[in-house]
């Protein structure tokens, strides 16, 4: 585990940085759904797991899918500018997870602005790189694209297990709700990926599982940080009650060199503990 | 690892006081830099509705406290220009020309902190309806949602922020073909005359003086080149990238000022291989201006040939202006003549160095 005062600062000295920086989440309106219910979900962006509603762009959407008692491709079902990512009826009681994969977005950052942003998102790889060849003081030019993920329990675990298949996942192993540690493991395309920096946020819900305001509700730092073993997985202490959030970022040099020196993957998932353990 | 975990939590709060701290004055700057354009086409009418963010709108108006914006009576109280904002911001245009709107009713959107008005046009009879944005460019995060429904259908679903500046849909009526024409023979003309890099170079080429036959060679070597880029840029066959190619269109400019330098002691004129060189580069750059005047797809070729048509004639004008006040210069004051060429280059060098080390920079 590692964890610094020093990074909280500068992490809080970037909040204001644009869009690649901040996390990107999915979440539902209620963590609660059985059989017959509707379940909407909506997409985030912001950071210490505040931020504001990001409508859905059509043009932006590489793949949006549910999956319940079936893999259903969402892509086309929703409306471009809708706060609404998915909508679907769940079939059974079996629970559902809900991912969305962004194409490409570009930005670039001054240089200062750019290495402290790789140090905060613990990006080693490009900043010794940066320092390697002597560019640090050039502006960071990079391409991101965001890979997330959000799991509604139910009966079935594999709905949150078994990986869909975005560029960059993270997923539980075993159940998140159950467990006091829980084995979260990191697959890049499909992968293991080694020494990845995955975060964890963790908020309360309200009374009916709903999440708080995504706006108003209070900031916060993550509850956990640490990187992933040589197999891709990392145990997460996942014993408060409440929504979580797990991320992380992976970044590499870029496959456009005309749009981006550098190119990044930005993953997430959510779900919610119950209060008290979970019996099945 | 108890004192890890405490460490965390000392840092997570630290973090928590500064992120409320921070994350406040970002949401008062503006949290949701977002705008929404949607239309519904009828056969003779285009409907709809904008809905652009009080911060905005705010922004726009010169008003300090958006928040009066958020009320009807607020909206009621700065109405005519809040339209006068909405007819600026919305840029519709029917094969090019921006179309006239009529705005209707103002009501506030609380659940997005926006101000919505309902928006009526005639449908033009043009073959591509384009919508141009973001709505609003004073925040480079700023992104526009557009839709546009046919039929009860959703045909366009589109996302316009500052790497991608146009949604367009293909009517299906029929292309005025010499209005394409007409069209890009004045942006190509356009382009030259407000692009000075390209005039200094050519008036570069000019300074040396020479023949009508010296010149119509310099400056069917650059046509010839030229052309050749800007068609393989435009049909998508070659595309390098501007940070390569605006740096080259500089540096042209410097080396064409060298080369007047060098060549005033009588040494071989270079210019015509020169301009010939360079042609290719400069086309390319011709080519990403034209990539951002929506394409009619449907008459590519048409467009492609006007707008160099214009091009030419652009430079024409300024070789028929230029080269012959300098050759009557050149009779009347023989003694100028040697003058004008040096300092008219040092400018040239000057002027070409400054954009390659801005260009390089920018880089």
């Amino acid at each position: 585990m590692r964890s610094s005062f020093a990074s909280s600062i500068v992490s809080f000295l970037l909040l204001a940085t644009p869009a690649a920086a901040h996390e990107f989440w999915l979440a539902p309106l209620r963590y609660q759904a059985t059989t017959g219910d509707t379940l909407v979900v909506r997409a985030f962006v912001g950071t210490g797991f505040k931020g504001e509603t990001k409508p859905l762009a059509a043009r932006r959407v590489v793949r949006l899918e549910a999956r319940t008692t079936r893999q259903i491709d969402m892509r086309g079902l929703g409306v471009n500018g809708s706060e609404d990512y998915a909508r679907l009826v769940l079939p059974d009681a079996g629970g559902a997870s809900v991912a969305y994969q962004s194409d490409f977005a570009t930005i670039e950052l001054p240089g200062a602005q750019f290495d402290a942003y790789l140090r905060l998102e613990g990006l080693e790889g490009p900043r010794r790189e940066r320092e390697r060849t002597k560019s640090t003081a050039k502006p960071g030019r990079e391409r991101y694209a965001r890979c997330c993920r959000t799991w509604i329990r139910g009966s079935d675990l594999t709905r949150a297990t078994d990986p869909l298949g975005l560029a960059l996942e993270v997923l539980p192993s075993a159940d998140p709700t159950l467990l006091k540690r829980a084995p979260f493991r990191v697959l890049l395309h499909g992968r293991p990926l080694a020494g990845a920096l995955v975060r964890a946020w963790n908020r309360p819900l309200d009374a009916n599982n709903r999440p708080f305001d995504v706006a108003t509700r209070d900031s916060l730092g993550p509850v956990y940080q640490g990187r992933t073993h040589a197999d891709g997985t990392v145990t997460l202490p996942v014993d408060r009650a409440g929504e979580w959030l797990v991320s992380c970022v992976h970044m590499a040099p870029s496959e456009s060199r005309v749009e981006a020196d550098w190119q990044s993957l930005w993953a997430s998932f959510t779900f919610a503990r119950p209060a008290r353990p979970a019996r099945r | 690892m108890r004192r890890a975990a405490l460490r965390l939590t000392l840092s997570s709060a630290f973090a928590t006081l500064l992120a409320a701290l921070l994350v406040t004055t970002r949401a008062d700057s503006h949290s949701q830099p977002f705008s929404w354009i949607d239309l519904v086409a009828a056969p003779d009418s285009l409907r709809g509705e904008v809905t652009a963010h009080i911060v905005d709108l705010a922004h726009e108006l010169g008003v300090a406290d958006p928040e009066v914006l958020a009320s009807g009576a607020g909206i009621r109280a700065h109405e005519t220009e809040l339209r006068t904002v909405f007819a600026k911001r919305l840029d519709l245009r029917g094969d090019g020309t921006r179309l006239a709107v009529a705005f209707g009713r103002m009501t506030p959107v609380p659940e997005k902190h926006a101000v919505r008005v309902s928006v009526a046009l005639a449908r033009p009879k043009a073959s591509t309806l384009e919508v141009h944005g973001p709505l609003f460019t004073w925040e480079d995060t700023h992104e526009t949602y557009v839709n546009l429904r046919v039929n009860g259908r959703l045909e366009v679903q589109d996302l316009l922020d500052q790497g991608h500046l146009e949604a367009r849909w293909e009517t299906g009526a029929r292309r005025d073909p010499a209005q394409v024409v007409f069209r890009f023979i004045r942006e190509g003309i356009h382009h030259i005359f407000i692009g000075p890099d390209h005039i200094l170079f050519i008036l570069g080429l000019l300074l040396l003086g020479g023949s009508l036959q010296q010149l119509a060679r310099i400056v069917t070597a650059f046509t010839l080149a030229h052309s050749v880029t800007l068609a393989l840029a435009t049909l998508g066959w070659v595309q390098p990238s501007a940070r390569v190619i605006e740096p080259l269109i500089a540096l042209s400019i410097v080396v064409v000022g060298i080369e007047n330098l060098r060549a005033e002691g009588g040494r071989r004129d270079l210019r015509a291989p020169l301009a010939f060189a360079f042609g290719f580069v400069h086309g390319f750059g011709f080519a990403s201006v034209l990539r951002e005047l929506s394409l009619p797809t449907d008459a590519l070729g048409i467009a492609l040939v006007s707008f160099n048509i214009g091009v030419e004639l652009a430079q024409m004008s300024i070789v028929l202006t230029v080269a012959p006040l300098l050759a009557r210069l050149r009779i009347w004051r023989p003694a100028a003549g040697p003058w004008v060429l040096r300092v008219g280059s040092l400018g040239v060098i000057a002027a070409g160095g400054f954009w390659l080390v801005q260009r390089l920079l920018a880089g």
